[in-house]
């Protein structure tokens, strides 16, 4: 019985890191949608641009000039990255959430297994 | 993603705890949502405003005296010194250099992009309202035939 309560804990323990974990994940993975949208709606902006227009980056507290086609590699370079990113942690959220609903189970055969006793 | 799964499920078959269960998920999305929509709101209006003072600040003569506010309650004369090209945010630090009359385009495009979205969002709102209503009666119908019934087991 001792032990039983014992697992039923350390299960519960667990469920609640995943849970945790599944929380930090998808807050993450919104954090990087919008990301990706913002530089979708920069790229966007560079293309309509028209060709003579002078761009600049912030960098700090400055505006430093920049060519178009760095620019252009710049946001192109960090959607790539940010797509993989989202891949990444969709797998993860995919992994944690499959892990929590076995720990969930474990903890439900348990709870029942107790209440049958 | 939970909605459609949510319908293939009898609500009244459920228990009350599971039922407040997703009725507080509910809450929460849509509380979640109604942020979003009202931010989302917030940045037409700043876009907006970005287009009525390219139109009325910048649309002057050079030279036309200005207040600069250096802080939201700090300003100091200035002479408007170019209307030629006006310098716009698009985002990610990227600033580009526009015609008055473009980015005045630019930022009308932003209001009916983001008027585009806020519709979207509002109809998403609307179906969860729909839906939390829907678990919020079938959860009133079963807490009072729920008592009811103890009532009658009290009596007898």
């Amino acid at each position: 019985m001792a032990d039983d309560q014992k697992q039923l804990q350390s299960l519960s323990d667990a469920y609640q890191k995943f849970q945790t974990d599944l929380q930090a994940a998808v807050t993450a993975r919104q954090r990087l949608e919008s990301q990706q949208q913002e530089n979708i709606g920069v790229q966007k902006e560079f293309t309509l641009l028209p060709p003579p227009s002078q761009i600049y980056k912030l960098v700090g507290p400055v505006l430093l000039r920049q060519e178009r086609a760095e620019a252009a590699l710049a946001v192109e370079s960090r959607l790539v990255f940010i797509d993989r990113e989202i891949k990444r942690l969709e797998t993860q959220i995919r992994d944690t959430q499959a892990e929590s609903e076995e720990v969930k189970m474990q903890v439900y055969g348990l709870q029942t297994r107790m209440r049958g006793e | 993603m939970a909605a459609p799964r949510a319908s293939l499920i009898d609500l009244s078959s459920l228990p009350t705890a599971q039922l407040n269960n997703v009725k507080n998920q509910l809450t929460q999305e849509l509380q979640h949502l109604t942020t979003s929509f009202a931010q989302l709101k917030a940045a037409q209006g700043k876009f907006r405003d970005c287009g009525v003072s390219v139109r009325d600040g910048v649309g002057r003569d050079e030279g036309t005296p200005i207040l600069v506010p250096l802080t939201p309650s700090l300003y100091v004369p200035g002479k408007l010194a170019s209307t030629d090209v006006v310098l716009v945010d698009i985002g990610t630090g990227f600033y580009v250099e526009k015609t008055p009359p473009a980015a005045r385009e630019f930022y009308s495009r932003k209001v009916e992009e983001l008027g585009k979205n806020l519709l979207d969002l509002e109809k998403i709102v609307q179906g969860k309202q729909g839906n939390l209503g829907v678990v919020e009666d079938v959860l009133r119908q079963k807490v009072i035939s729920e008592s009811s019934n103890s009532g009658a087991d009290g009596g007898t």
